[in-house]
């Protein structure tokens, strides 16, 4: 039996850094191809490019994952052995791999815009799954508000506009990106009240805990300061935001385990 | 509900010593390796079960608010539960459920995806480092299919467990309820009846479940995630549509402007 082991700081059966990095590639560049698609799809060039990138962050993200398991040479397992409806992993391996075939269409063929429209689907499953699989588990922290998904969505759409404006700094991204930060911002701290009660020792890690340096890093580095350079330095803002993205998976992911 | 002929056992807290027969029966039947253990100031050694320990007794001690001195036991485990948080997430179908309504994992089959051991509420399945695949009790199912008892029911030195169909080993946790009752046990109750299903392993207990740190109201792993999948849909619909309409709207406003 082969088994992979994994820099992971709060032991291996937990889930861990392997999983954030894999949430956050999904996250960020599934978000910019879902952005290009609904708010530049008559840039097909912008369309196409965002779908490579996506394209690889979810192929290097499914890698990821393989490593992350156990016994990663059994992965096909996820694939041949029935049908699984009920698990979010199951689906999620699914979606990933009709989406990742997806995007590679779109990236190396010139397509209609429905065919770009309904891989944009397949790709907002693909980030929404993430939130949706937490949700299933017994963990308060993230089972306890059924605001996971909207803040999953909403930092994809965050860090999906950053990384578009890293190349492509147009205004209505900005725009864009304030916006989702702005809601992003507001379901975080209504999901942190809202769970309190219940996952209070995961809150508390967060806010005055061993997390907290991701958590304030996050509220500070990762999201006021680059609304606060929005309007300053483009480049800079979509880079700061992009570490926040990352630091917003890796506390969600490490707080419902504490 | 388990079906009437499944496999049960109960576990009666008011007979129970808490002197662990059944968690020593279970190593040495199950062939677990021993643990390095230290002295946390409470008889509950290791503190939680382990891939390695699949019965740990707990042990509650205080002072009533009337003053009163308690010490309460209870065997921490596996409950077989029929609508398995384990088994609806496991998305191989490792995790299963065998003839009896027994809950047990395929060696063989699971990848180590760890997903079981987020989604049980009992803390009762863990991750085996060295093998990358999962363990938990299994009813000694190789004891009970040839028509023996499971280890730790024939260890026991006071009868606090008992093995039997699941027909018989309800009336028989009804029976010792009204028993205790009658004795002045104002607050006994049965725990496992409503619980997911229903679980294979029943309690009589003679203190509230949140006294020995039982979770009550659990929520099926299926409903956990419909939850997810409907709050996901909504949010990327309001998402979505939020954010067009904030981009774009201001762009039409603009254009009407010039
Ligand atoms: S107690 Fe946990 S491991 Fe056992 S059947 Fe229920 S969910 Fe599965
Ligand atoms: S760790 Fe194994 S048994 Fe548990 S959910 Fe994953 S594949 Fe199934």
């Amino acid at each position: 039996m082969i088994t992979v082991n994994f820099p992971n700081p709060i032991g291996e059966e937990h889930w861990g850094l392997w999983i954030v990095f894999y949430f956050f590639l999904a996250g960020a560049t599934g978000g910019a191809y879902l952005l290009s698609v609904l708010f530049y799809g008559k840039d097909q060039g912008l369309v196409r490019r965002s779908a490579l990138w996506a394209f690889l962050g979810v192929a290097v993200g499914a890698g990821l994952l393989v490593i992350d398991l156990g016994q990663p040479l059994r992965f096909l397992n996820l694939f041949l052995n029935g049908f699984h409806p009920a698990s979010v992993m199951w689906l999620g391996s699914w979606f990933l791999v009709l989406a990742g075939a997806g995007l590679l269409w779109v990236y190396l063929r010139p397509t209609s815009r429905g065919v770009q429209q309904g891989v944009a689907v397949l790709v907002a499953l693909v980030v929404g799954y993430t939130a949706v699989l937490l949700m299933q588990t017994a963990k308060p922290f993230w089972n306890a508000s059924p605001l996971l998904p909207w803040l999953f969505l909403a930092s994809a759409a965050t860090a999906g506009g950053a990384l578009l404006q890293l190349w492509y700094p147009h205004e209505k991204l900005s725009r864009l990106v304030t916006a989702s930060a702005l809601a992003e911002g507001a379901v975080l701290a209504l999901h942190l009240i809202w769970t309190y009660p219940v996952a209070t020792p995961g809150v508390l890690a967060l806010l005055v805990g061993p997390l907290a340096w991701a958590f304030w890093g996050f509220v500070v580095v990762g999201w006021g300061l680059p609304l606060f350079l929005e309007r300053r330095n483009v480049a800079l803002a979509a880079l700061l935001t992009l570490v926040g993205a990352f630091l917003l998976r890796y506390f969600v992911v490490m707080a419902g385990q504490v | 509900m388990p079906n009437p002929n499944d496999f049960a056992i109960l576990f009666d807290a008011s007979r129970c010593i808490g002197c662990k027969a059944c968690q020593v029966a279970c190593k040495q039947w199950n062939d677990l390796e021993a643990e390095k253990t230290e002295n946390r100031g409470s008889y509950a050694n290791p503190p939680r079960l382990t891939a390695h320990t699949w019965i740990s007794m707990r042990y509650y001690e205080g002072l009533r608010p009337d003053g009163d001195p308690y010490f309460d036991f209870i065997r921490g485990s596996c409950m077989h539960c029929t609508h398995a948080p384990c088994v609806a997430s496991c998305p191989t179908g490792a995790m299963a459920h065998r003839e009896g309504g027994v809950v047990t994992v395929d060696e063989k089959t699971c990848i180590g995806c760890r997903f079981c051991v987020q989604a049980c509420p009992y803390e009762a399945v863990h991750f085996d480092e060295a093998k990358g695949v999962v363990h938990k009790c299994t009813m000694c199912y190789d004891r009970i299919s040839n028509g023996d008892q499971p280890a730790c029911v024939k260890a026991c030195p006071t009868d606090a467990l008992t093995f039997g169909t699941y027909q018989e080993i309800r009336a028989l946790a009804e029976e010792r309820l009204r028993v205790l009752k009658e004795r002045g046990y104002a607050r006994a109750n049965v725990y496992g009846l409503a619980e997911l299903g229903g679980t294979h392993i029943l309690y009589v207990l003679t203190e509230h479940p949140s006294q020995y740190d039982l979770p009550k109201a659990v929520r099926e792993a299926e409903k956990r995630a419909a939850t997810g999948w409907l709050s996901a849909g909504i949010a990327a619909a309001v998402l979505g549509a939020g954010l067009k309409f904030i981009v774009e709207r201001r762009e039409a406003l603009k254009g009407g402007g010039q």
